[in-house]
């Protein structure tokens, strides 16, 4: 009993403790923590909220590219201000982004020197606990207690896996650790207690690169990020293994790292099936946000195997044919972002000629970045009765030559067994 | 005196042909004349026309509504008073026409009969007739089970496949009721035979046409001049339909087989256009699949398919650039 009443009030004091450090961080840090606003210039309304923090004692602010991209690509329909703890609002001028990882520098005009975030040298250890600050759902600045979980491990680019709420409107807020120095910055949740957080050293890097040259135009620099972010990712996948693996009486290629993850699912069970269809994917499982409708970055692939059991070979065929029509761009985007898609066919054969597919490759290419362009691959083999091997990729925001590159790949790894 | 008096149409269709061996001839509504007319702008006693010994000469009884000739070269109406008759001069009674013609009137020279008329013969004939439409439902059938998610039975086909062929039998009655209410002969059969011959080759002309997309490259242009074969064939189907069911000379049938091609085809193109989205995610290229056995082209290699993409990249571009 005596134990059991120690193991309580120890507990208690814990969770007291806790709760009065929170407090303690949110009072010392409220002064340099920004609800961030994107107003429309037409209506004078806010259309979208976020979170920020100030980094330099100069008013530079820190939050998501995706709090501010609507002023990043519409500089003419929106303006950005801060609004600050005594409920004080001032303008705010884009500085930098940094699109892959969701980061933006903003700045504010200031009087003086003002009281600002540092940001941590070293990356926390695991279950170290930190506390998640922003603005949920405009119902005013709160802290939010969690534990760092380390990085994400399926993700091409670094997130920090974070168990506490990140709700929305907290985004581009600070989370830092029991010194008040930021080691992340709210990013995005999968629900439950799950948060994901940027990094402090990719904010840390953006902050350099501003300091040592700021960029000109800001859409040059998300072009340029996002070239070389799927140049990176296109060279990776290129120079990692492509394990051949079976799907029926075909071998498809699958890339052995750790962020393309695959999955599977067939109808074997479905006895009165005319066409037994396998089909595997494997796909990258995040993506670059551009703006509302407008995402890149994403890679996918499928494959598809079907077997005719009592169908003739121009039914079978016919079957396939519907298939093809159902191809689908992997990424969102409409008229504003992108031109519509220039196709070509073919008869292929690769130079094992183990296979002979029809090939349909499509690229369309981006308005405001002109080097990137999202591409669609599809074939059907067209040298067997009655079965036949579908193989689809689609890559988003890619440049012309690593597109070809992994296209000439992917084309030459897919045949019969 | 001979003289021939024919009843016409406004279009100068004939009626009804008289023929009289007197020097006097009456006109009118009553029935003491010797062409009674039914028009009730016509008076009773309307026109007459005297032989007086050189000329056949015309007069108007003063008749309510008048009698008008038609002058060829000023193309206007005059009055008829005493009028020397000239042959194949029209005249205006009421709201009708009559023509008079003497026996000495020159006639076109006779058509001989055209090459035509074996194969229109041929095609009308039952047994080929018969085959032809069985053919026609036959691949209507086929072609309503392929695109079948499952097989589908005897019965199941029946119903689109007769469904379909009366549909199209259509067309060659339809042609058929025109040329009756034209005042030319129906010759239904002799349409309906030949209709059917070139629906059968429309689907002759629809699987060549996927066998050469199936085999074909975006690079060839083999595919665009196989389109053209559909278009060909249906003005041949028209123009046929207007030997068969009109008498017209053969300049006046390309133009209406002309004019009945474009409207059909210019037509769909349209409806095609206008459903066009403003804006599409989807891409669009020849999705043309077919069983390894239609399969007659060689294969190109990968490098090759992707050297023909690098063009891609271009056309997107200024597409993006042109829509931005």
């Amino acid at each position: 009993m005596k134990g059991l009443t120690t193991l309580i009030l120890l507990c208690f004091s814990t969770i007291s403790y806790a709760a009065e450090q929170a407090e303690e961080i949110f009072k010392q840090l409220a002064p340099s923590l920004y609800q961030i606003r994107l107003i429309d210039t037409a209506s004078g309304e806010k259309s979208s909220i976020g979170s920020g923090f100030q980094i330099s004692s100069d008013g530079l602010i820190a939050t998501n590219y995706h709090v501010i991209s609507g002023y990043a690509r519409h500089p003419n329909k929106y303006t950005i201000e801060i609004f600050d703890h005594l409920g004080k609002k001032a303008p705010l001028t884009l500085q930098s982004v940094d699109v892959i990882n969701d980061l933006a520098l903003v700045k504010r005009t200031t009087d003086g020197e003002m009281p600002f975030f540092k940001i941590a040298q070293h990356v926390p250890r695991k279950g170290e606990e930190l506390y998640s600050l922003g603005n949920p759902h405009d119902l005013g600045m709160i802290v939010v207690p969690g534990t760092y979980n380390g990085l994400k491990k399926e993700s091409f680019n670094d997130r920090i896996h974070f168990t506490g709420s990140v709700n929305s409107g907290m985004s581009g807020g600070p989370v830092v650790n029991k010194n008040s120095e930021v080691v992340g910055i709210n990013v995005a949740t999968s629900g439950n207690q799950i948060g994901f957080l940027v990094p402090h050293d990719k904010l840390l890097n953006l902050y350099e690169r501003y300091k040592a040259s700021e960029p000109e135009n800001i859409k040059a620099q998300m072009a340029q990020q996002l070239e070389d972010n799927q140049d990176k990712l296109i060279s990776t996948l290129l120079n990692s293994e492509w394990q051949m693996r079976p799907l029926g009486e075909g071998l498809i290629p699958v890339v052995n790292i750790p962020f393309i993850r695959c999955w599977g699912e067939s109808n074997a069970d479905k006895a009165d099936a005319i066409v037994l269809a396998v089909v595997a994917n494997c796909s990258l499982d995040e993506n670059t946000y551009i703006s509302n409708n407008f995402f890149t970055g994403s890679i996918e692939m499928e494959y598809r195997y079907m077997q005719a059991k009592e169908l003739s070979d121009t039914k079978f065929y016919q079957i396939f044919e519907r298939q093809l029509v159902q191809v689908m761009p992997g990424n969102k985007a409409g008229k504003d972002d992108v031109s519509e898609f220039q196709c070509q066919h073919d008869i292929v054969t690769p130079s094992n000629h183990a296979i002979t597919n029809k090939s349909v490759f499509c690229t369309r290419a981006y308005k405001d970045f002109p080097e990137l362009f999202d591409v669609l691959y599809v074939a059907i083999s067209v040298d067997k009765g009655n079965q036949a091997l579908l193989s689809h990729f689609t890559i988003a925001g890619v440049s012309q030559h690593s597109a070809l590159s992994f296209t000439e790949k992917f084309m030459e790894s897919i045949s019969w067994k | 005196m001979e003289i021939i008096i024919e009843e016409i149409t406004r279009a100068h269709k004939l009626i009804a042909r008289h023929k009289f061996m007197q020097n006097n001839v009456n006109i009118g509504r009553g029935y003491n004349n010797d062409i009674i007319m039914a028009d009730p702008h016509i008076c009773a006693q309307h026109l007459s026309l005297n032989f007086n010994g050189e000329n056949w000469v015309l007069n108007d009884e003063d008749t309510v509504n008048g009698s008008f000739y038609e002058d060829e070269f000023s193309k206007t109406k005059s009055t008829v008073h005493q009028h020397i008759v000239h042959s194949g001069q029209v005249f205006i009674l009421g709201k009708s026409l009559v023509r008079v013609i003497f026996p000495d009137h020159p006639v076109p020279e006779s058509i001989s009969f055209s090459p035509f008329e074996n194969i229109l013969n041929l095609t009308r004939h039952p047994v080929f007739l018969t085959l032809s439409i069985l053919f026609f439902a036959s691949i209507t059938g086929w072609l309503f089970n392929l695109h079948n998610p499952v097989e589908a039975t005897f019965t199941q086909l029946l119903v689109p496949a007769v469904g379909m062929t009366l549909l199209f039998i259509m067309w060659p009655a339809g042609v058929a009721l025109v040329s009756h209410l034209t005042k030319h002969e129906a010759r239904f059969w002799g349409q309906l035979g030949i209709c059917f011959v070139f629906f059968n080759l429309m689907w002759v002309s629809d699987f060549i046409e996927n066998v050469v997309s199936f085999n074909s490259s975006s690079q060839s242009m083999l595919g665009q001049f196989v389109a053209l074969l559909p278009i060909v064939l249906a003005f041949c189907l028209f123009w046929l339909n207007c030997h068969i069911g009109f008498h017209m000379t053969s300049k006046r049938r390309t133009v209406i087989a002309t004019c009945m091609t474009i409207l059909l085809f210019g037509g769909s193109f349209l409806i095609q256009l206008s459903k066009k989205p403003e804006f599409s995610i989807r891409p669009a290229f020849n999705t043309t699949l077919m069983a390894p056995s239609y399969l007659f082209t060689g294969s190109n290699n990968v490098q090759g398919f992707v050297d023909n993409s690098k063009a891609l990249f271009s056309d997107a571009q200024e597409a993006a650039q042109e829509e931005k």
